[in-house]
């Protein structure tokens, strides 16, 4: 490549960025301080717009949701009842994005091609391409992309391809200052994401599990693994994510079979009765 | 090691994150109904005068006729609309850029588009610059064909067009709402083709047309019953139980398409004659303007689930969502 970007990944973490390979993000929510650096980041290195007009009154979270034109958002919830079963009130943070999912609803759903797999394994928006048929939008499982009323196309978090490009690790995970969102290559999180699940059991936070990761919440339904994954401490649906998402072109074959069987019923009754008669 | 993660997992205790949407809900409006409801009662219409001109060619000559200028005007509307509901609308031709089996987007505008060309085409025929020429009146035909076989597609593909999405209000039950998508597609055709017949004053043949429409009617609603049971059981009724509007669309949408078609042709051959004759014209008139209403009912109840998230989650819960039960 002829990006002469400097390529810090590789100089700072002597781990370089290789096309061909398959990276994401692992979330690991008890590490998130709810500072929103990552949202920052994330509108400040792809020049997003800010939107928000008032206080929403959902404890810090002003943010509310991921949209056109915010990819990263942290969610606040505050248990300081016990209601959920905890002896001690707690307060869950986590950084949502986009969880480019293998294999990934909305690029099932493009009409265009615009939505594409990159060589990193992450799933783009082209925006020379989406022409704003806005079938991605109900079609992503976890809320995520969304159709820009100003400019008429879909967007969504692009795991920083641009900055991947250029050996660069995406923004928000470089600005974390947790280490809450980790980027690296989806089988060396996977395994870290597994360990650091099994050292929190061990520490007695026995509610901590994975969401996304092979076989867990959030790969059901088709979906097999989510390359941006969590490792969340209570239901998905506390976080607004669904327990079991699943794969919307599964139910193609369903509808329109039935649909096409239904129509061929009523044709042979339409020919016996549009014959008059007639033998 | 993720077993166990599932294990540990308490249930759902319908909680949701402060009542915000948990899933985005489609930009579509009116014109994306008009154009399912249109090019289905094209497609369906073209469908019919296909069958019934292979059992009664003479008999049905005028309803074949018509049948062809439905799918024109059907189509040329349908593309209309369509590409005035895409948000870059000048980059409307990127459609053809691939075509994508996993999307009924993709594969469902080149079953449209076979549609268009093949209704243009048997539409030609019927002009008057065909006249005897033997060959364009062979083409016409052969149009025809596919038009009514593409036709079935466009009044069928629109199923699998909302329910391959991750909208609880349409993704519950794709089996059933296949069902209920034929139905009100072939009520209206033969609603449709019994006006043009009963406008022509070719009353015998517009008593074919509104049998084939009654039956569908049929269809339709208990099809439309089984979607609602459906719904019920995987916990995603509420965008419709809690909304007023919605509620009476639903309900008036279902009146409109299926009691009162049914009254108006029972009435029409109670009475006979004149008073029959608009008794019949005017439940195809409901037949076509119920279905135009539960097209438009289901996409404003899909859009309408965004104000109750748990309705999402219910359907994303472990071992539902995933098959129709059926």
């Amino acid at each position: 490549m002829s990006f002469d970007l400097p390529r810090t990944r590789e100089s700072v973490q002597g781990d370089a960025i290789e096309p061909g390979r398959a990276y994401g993000f692992f979330t690991d929510t008890t590490l998130c301080i709810g500072c929103k650096a990552c949202e920052v980041a994330c509108k400040e290195w792809n020049q997003l717009p800010a939107e928000q007009e008032a206080m929403s009154g959902m404890s810090y979270d002003n943010t509310r949701e991921l949209s056109a034109t915010t990819w990263r958002h942290v969610a606040f919830v505050e248990q300081m009842d016990g209601a959920a079963g905890n002896a001690d009130p707690r307060w869950l943070m986590m950084s949502d994005v986009c969880k480019h999912c293998d294999p990934a609803p909305c690029l099932e759903a493009c009409p265009t091609g615009a939505i594409f797999r990159t060589e990193f394994d992450s799933v783009v928006v082209q925006q020379d391409v989406c022409n704003g048929c806005g079938y991605c939008v109900p079609a992503c499982p976890f809320g995520v992309v969304d159709v820009d009323e100003v400019d008429g196309k879909a967007h969504k978090c692009t795991l920083c391809y641009d900055r991947l490009k250029g050996g660069r690790e995406p923004a928000c995970a470089q600005v974390c200052p947790t280490d809450s969102i980790q980027f690296g290559p989806l089988d060396e999180l996977i395994d870290r994401a597994h360990e650091r699940t099994r050292a929190l059991h061990d520490r007695g936070e026995t509610d901590a599990y994975l969401y996304g990761v092979p076989d867990s919440p959030g790969a059901t339904g088709g979906i097999e693994k989510l390359n941006a994954f969590f490792l969340l401490c209570d239901r998905p649906e506390i976080y607004n994510l669904p327990a079991a998402p699943t794969l919307p072109s599964r139910r193609i074959a369903p509808a329109f079979g039935a649909s096409l069987a239904a129509f061929a019923g009523l044709a042979i009754a339409a020919a016996a009765l549009l014959g008059g008669g007639r033998r | 090691m993720t077993r166990q993660d599932r294990h540990t997992l308490r249930d759902w205790r319908g909680e949701t994150y402060y009542g915000q949407q948990a899933l985005k809900y489609p930009h579509w409006d009116w014109k994306v109904s008009g154009y399912i409801a249109v090019a289905g009662t094209a497609g369906a219409a073209q469908a019919l005068a296909t069958l019934g001109s292979l059992r009664d060619p003479e008999g049905l000559r005028a309803a074949r006729r018509g049948a062809r200028l439905m799918a024109l005007a059907g189509s040329t509307a349908g593309a209309a609309m369509l590409i005035a509901d895409l948000k870059t609308p000048q980059r409307f031709h990127n459609m053809l850029r691939i075509l994508r089996p996993t999307s009924p987007m993709s594969f469902g505008t080149y079953i449209f588009g076979a549609f268009g060309g093949a209704s243009l085409f048997s539409a030609f025929a019927e002009g008057p610059a065909v006249g005897r020429r033997h060959l364009l009146r062979w083409l016409g035909k052969a149009a025809q064909l596919v038009s009514g076989f593409s036709g079935a597609g466009v009044a069928t593909y629109t199923a699998a067009l909302v329910s391959a999405t991750s909208n609880p209000y349409w993704a519950a039950a794709p089996r059933s709402l296949g069902g209920q998508f034929a139905g009100v597609a072939v009520a209206m055709g033969a609603a449709a083709l019994a006006l043009w017949e009963r406008l022509g004053g070719r009353d015998a043949t517009a008593r074919r047309f509104e049998k084939v429409a009654a039956i569908a009617t049929l269809a339709h609603v208990g099809a439309s019953t089984a979607v609602n049971k459906r719904l019920k059981e995987c916990g995603v009724s509420q965008p419709i139980e809690h909304s007023k509007p919605q509620r009476r669309l639903k309900a008036s949408s279902l009146i409109i398409a299926g009691a009162a078609p049914l009254v108006g042709y029972a009435l029409s051959a109670a009475l006979g004659g004149r008073a029959g004759r608009n008794a019949a014209m005017a439940g195809s008139c409901a037949a076509l303007a119920g279905g135009m209403l539960m097209r438009h009912g289901l996409l404003e109840a899909g859009k309408a689930a965004r104000e109750q998230p748990e309705s999402g989650f219910a359907l994303a819960q472990p071992m539902k969502g995933d098959d129709d039960g059926h």
